[in-house]
């Protein structure tokens, strides 16, 4: 006979989560760039498995993206300046979309523009597309108009952006945050303040690399967004800061996951869900293999419910 | 292709930095074309992170499968160092791979330095089709110590020519050199088989192998590498320019694209070969 205590534990924990306004099954994503549009990981994993997963960011248009190289491996990390290629909206209605309706898991769909114009018109396109779940904006392009200064990083600039989008966009909007500033916290506030949904902590790290024997910088266009395991503390200490200061809207974390226990840091920082990035390139089973090891990590801890974890950092202070 | 585990069953050193590594558990690997690719990687930790672009040597039943690799880098200098048992990562077979030897064409497959598995594995293919004795293999290096495998490439039963850019093996000069004077006793012996050239190497080599082809118009196949993190079209870091459209992928679209949709934008100045890329 089995009492109800051993039967409560070894009932397996809730996992599913929600983050701006999106129902996930549970917490692990996997991050725009890293995971094409879906169809190519098909083979590879289940991606009945995930909580979701988020594509390569799509323009208006499609974009050809920057010359090679554009990628080169650096310690624990890599640095690429694809330069933002896609094969724009149209395409990806078309040909894209057709499979990632019927993928199995939650849609989330990258896009940018050049001018505040391409952000709205191509917000509202894939937004009125059915199979789109949500949308995650990318700030991390150069604002024309500014002199190239990216859209993301002046608090003002990214508020008024915000706006525009959330005014066209009638399902979730996340704002995908850039690293490279001073105070995060201000860039989270301009969007919830703007009716942003959620907010992705973070894009790239600017760095660079260069080939010593050639004296020349290892990718063309000199600088590169740095990711993988390298820039997970830094991920990490933004998801803290912008929970700590009680931005009213959810976060999403991302930055170096290689496993389940680097999800839970994450989670405990204050992320309702994450995304793997590059970890998709290092081993090209790893959400699904993450969303496992969190359930085994809630089960040795006795955590019931994945939510439970989420902000439950203690600093002691 | 797969993604699955595989073992180190022997780690076979071939001198100045050469070895061969036989994996075992690679059934997935079977019926893999010569010039495919796989991307590998070991069991060690954080750094280096990414997996290894090789291109295969052989593959043969019971789920064998041979790389030849050369240290250039951590992961290689890691892999050099890996005993038997093991375990590596593998994805693949990848890439598309050299069209398939015919009774009516004389292939000349031009091998520069680490460059030569994919050529290899063709010379073997073409020999499992009776066809080897009508090719013939181009081998060139540095120095003799980077010419590899000379035994197992001969008992392929392909006409082997070698060319050390120090004369210490074979032609003195560089493998493209060779190249010319073979053209020019095909041309000379007016066999009734069409000339087809593939190569795979350094780059320069690369170039210099599509501008004789181009020069002489010949049908030639190169096998190019570029950095690469995922190897499946995902990352868009291998991205070549081309004749046809402004960027293919050398993980999708190659490793092995006709001369001409590349040559086009063969630069003047020199690339530096290193780790992340197909070898």
């Amino acid at each position: 006979m089995t009492s109800s205590l051993d039967t409560r534990e070894e009932e397996a924990p809730a996992l599913h989560t929600t983050c701006g306004g999106i129902e996930f099954r549970n917490p692990v994503l996997t991050a725009s760039g890293t995971f094409g549009y879906g169809e190519e990981f098909d083979a590879l994993l289940s991606l009945r498995s995930l909580g979701g997963l988020v594509t390569k960011g799509i323009s208006p248009q499609p974009r050809l993206g920057n010359p090679p190289p554009r990628i080169c491996e650096t310690a624990a990390g890599m640095l690429n300046s694809i330069g933002l290629e896609n094969v724009g909206v149209e395409a990806f209605a078309r040909e894209k979309l057709p499979f990632l309706r019927s993928c199995g898991t939650r849609v989330l769909v990258n896009f940018f523009g050049t001018t505040f114009d391409e952000y709205v018109d191509c917000g509202a396109r894939l937004a009125a597309l059915d199979g789109v779940d949500g949308l995650e904006m990318n700030v991390s392009c150069p604002n024309i108009k500014q002199g190239g200064i990216e859209f993301g990083r002046d608090p003002t600039v990214l508020g008024d952006l915000v706006k525009a989008c959330r005014a066209v966009v009638r399902k979730p909007l996340w704002v995908k945050l850039t690293p490279n500033t001073s105070d995060i916290v201000s860039l989270a506030r301009a969007c919830a303040d703007n009716g942003a949904d959620a907010v992705s902590i973070i894009n790239t790290i600017t760095g660079m690399a260069i080939d010593v024997r050639t004296r020349r910088p290892k990718i063309a266009t000199v600088f590169g967004g740095l990711s993988g395991p390298a820039i997970k503390p830094i991920a990490l200490r933004m998801v803290h800061q912008v929970r700590r200061e009680k931005i009213p809207i959810p976060i999403c974390g991302i930055g170096g996951i290689q496993d389940g226990i680097d999800a839970i840091e994450f989670l405990l920082a204050g992320a309702s869900c994450v995304q793997v990035g590059t970890q998709s390139f290092v081993d090209p089973a790893s959400a699904e293999r993450i969303v496992r090891e969190i359930e085994e990590h809630c089960r040795a801890q006795g955590v019931s419910d994945v939510g439970e974890l989420i902000g439950a950092l203690e600093t002691g202070k | 292709m797969r993604y699955f585990d595989a073992r180190v069953i022997e780690n076979r050193s071939l001198g100045g930095g050469y070895f061969v590594l036989r994996l075992g558990g690679c059934e997935s690997l079977t019926g893999s074309r010569p010039g495919q690719f796989v991307m590998l990687r070991g069991d060690w930790g954080r750094d280096p992170l990414l997996p290894r672009p090789l291109s295969l040597l052989s593959v043969a039943h019971e789920g064998r499968a041979d790389l030849l690799v050369k240290v250039v880098g951590k992961g290689t200098a890691l892999m050099e160092r890996s005993p038997p048992g093991s375990r590596v990562s593998v994805l693949g077979p990848l890439g598309n791979g050299f069209p398939v030897p015919s009774a009516d064409v004389a292939d000349l497959l031009v091998a520069g330095g680490v460059g030569l598995p994919p050529l290899f594995m063709q010379a073997e293919s073409a020999g499992r089709l009776g066809m080897a004795n009508g090719s013939e293999m181009l081998y060139g290096a540095r120095t003799s110590r980077d010419l590899v495998l000379l035994g197992e490439i001969r008992a392929l039963g392909i006409a082997l020519r070698l060319a050390t850019e120090d004369g210490s093996l074979g032609r003195r000069g560089r493998v493209t050199d060779e190249l010319e004077a073979r053209l020019d006793h095909w041309r000379a012996a007016a066999s009734p088989r069409r000339l087809r050239i593939m190569a795979c190497g350094p780059r320069e080599m690369l170039w210099a192998v599509g501008r004789i082809a181009q020069s002489c118009d010949i049908e030639c196949y190169l096998s190019m590498e570029e950095q690469m993190a995922c190897g499946i079209g995902v990352c868009l870091g291998c991205a070549v320019a081309a004749r046809t459209r402004p960027y293919l992928y050398v993980c999708k679209h190659g490793p092995v694209f006709p001369a001409a949709e590349v040559m086009a934008y063969a630069p003047a100045a020199s690339t530096s070969q290193s780790e992340g890329g197909a070898q």
